[in-house]
């Protein structure tokens, strides 16, 4: 007897289950969806069928940022695709318009599948980004596949190195300024390629542990600039920058309560333009920090009277603070 | 005239010929004021008054059909103020002959500091004029400055910035 097309695909789904995890995994029931644009709809142990490929979808994806609790992002599922037993990221439409502050800027913000589609085309040859495919559902939907990343975020490796900033800046700091400048080039080659990342964040970065490299995520987001094309990214990399040389936030709260004596020292110009209540011109804390790693760190400081446009001239600085860095630790990375 | 011919705009490189940056800000209104007040007599003087509408991503809108109405609205609405200062120059006793208005659609990638400077160029305008917001220094960080922009790269003119 000929069975319905729909029968014959679920039980070859069920025996694709039951191949991966085991009879016992096999849920009772489950839907199969080809049409993603409710993303609410999907839910665990569904089967998506992209591109004629059925993922088993597992668990929603989290994102947590600065101390808030893991917000879950339902438009982004853990998969299983079910033909190679491979862990994916199913990252379905989701059309997100918002302001968002920096200082006091406002920068219009909005998700845009199609141009993290086009970067994952872009940059399928490069290291330090990830990589993926993308499928339009039965409507059209573009949903991107996901090569799942192992590995931790960049900044709590970066955070967990040295027993204290003398020791991470005199024993690991060299290598972990080699592995920004590769982050920079890698966001050069989408600025010469007319893209942007749009979402440029610490916690944006992956250390793959298997390919032992950095690899940026998440660059569906686009932004409307103004005369600075890359602007809002140039500013994401400043936060990195001293993010990476302080070996994390150096909080005017903190030194306020813990280290009045330098707390008193500063200036209003010595803050990070974007987050005022960061120090940005960090010699004020640690002295031993080179004059050319500083001068670079204050670009990104309210005190600025020029700033970096271009990534182009972020690494020309940074070459004489690498070159300053080498003489200091005698370390090359 | 159309994007690429400038034929019927380009100017003797004799004659006066002053580029008006413009848009839909008071500061823009502005500049227009101060070379209605400043070159009404003076007969030689030709302005063009050029606003460039930076056509967004198509990353903005979700299809194109939203994308096209979006642009037509913007080209209308800027239009409509190309005329209001044309108005303002004529008020003050410039000649309809001694102004031009161009309206230019430029893709997102390329900042209208550098799309002014390019018709500036082409035009061979002597003085490009602006107007100035008089943004904070965060904003400039982020957004940069398309007067500063100007002020640093316009090359064989001058550059008057009214604030």
């Amino acid at each position: 007897m000929v069975q319905p097309a729909k029968t014959l695909q679920e039980a070859t789904i069920r025996e694709l289950i039951a191949g991966h995890a085991g009879p016992d995994r096999v849920p009772k029931r489950f839907k199969i969806i080809t049409d993603t644009s409710d993303f609410f709809k999907v839910e665990y142990n569904d089967v998506v069928v992209l591109g004629g490929v059925p993922y088993w979808v597992h668990r929603c994806e989290k994102e947590g940022r600065f101390g808030i609790d893991d917000e879950p992002k339902y438009w982004v599922r853990r998969a299983i695709e079910l033909t190679t037993g491979a862990t994916k990221i199913l990252k379905l439409v989701f059309h997100e318009q918002f302001e968002t502050t920096v200082g006091e800027v406002t920068i219009t913000c909005y998700r845009s599948p199609k141009k993290e589609a086009r970067i994952l085309d872009l940059v399928a040859n490069h290291g330090n980004f990830m990589h993926g495919h993308w499928v339009l559902d039965a409507a059209g939907n573009n949903v991107r596949i996901l090569e799942f990343i192992h590995g931790p975020r960049f900044d709590d490796v970066v955070t967990g190195y040295g027993t204290d900033h003398y020791d991470y800046f005199h024993r690991y700091f060299p290598q972990i300024l080699d592995q920004y400048l590769e982050l920079v080039l890698a966001i050069k080659f989408l600025h010469d390629n007319g893209e942007k990342h749009g979402d440029i964040r610490r916690d944006h970065i992956l250390w793959d542990v298997d390919t032992k490299t950095n690899r940026w995520i998440d660059f569906d987001y686009n932004y409307q600039q103004g005369e600075a094309l890359f602007g809002f990214d140039m500013q994401g990399l400043g936060n990195l920058l001293i993010f990476v040389a302080g070996r994390g936030d150096v909080l005017v709260p903190d030194l306020y309560h813990n280290q009045r004596e330098i707390f008193d020292t500063l200036w209003g110009e010595d803050l990070s333009i974007a987050y005022k209540n960061r120090v940005a011109n960090l010699k004020k804390i640690y002295p031993y920090i080179p004059d050319s790693l500083n001068q670079a760190l204050l670009h990104f400081s309210v005190g600025a009277n020029i700033f970096y446009e271009t990534t182009d001239q972020l690494l020309d600085d940074l070459a004489r603070a690498r070159a300053d860095m080498v003489s200091l630790t005698g370390r090359q990375a | 005239m159309n994007e690429h011919d400038f034929g019927d705009l380009a100017r003797r490189d004799t004659e006066r010929h002053l580029l008006a940056a413009v848009d839909e800000s008071a500061n823009s209104k502005r500049a227009v004021m101060f070379l209605a007040d400043f070159f009404s007599d003076s007969q030689n003087v030709f302005v063009t008054l050029l606003s460039i509408i930076p056509e967004p991503s198509e990353d903005f809108f979700p299809t194109e059909a939203e994308r096209r109405p979006w642009l037509q609205a913007k080209e209308a609405e800027m239009q409509k103020h190309l005329t209001g200062y044309k108005e303002i120059l004529l008020g003050a006793g410039f000649s309809d002959a001694r102004i031009a208005t161009r309206l230019s659609i430029r893709p997102g990638t390329i900042s209208v500091g550098d799309a002014i400077l390019e018709e500036q160029e082409k035009l061979r305008c002597c003085i490009v004029v602006v107007g100035r917001r008089g943004i904070s220094h965060s904003e400039e960080f982020v957004f940069g400055s398309t007067s500063s922009k100007i002020l640093h790269h316009a090359k064989h003119c001058a550059v008057m910035v009214v604030e």
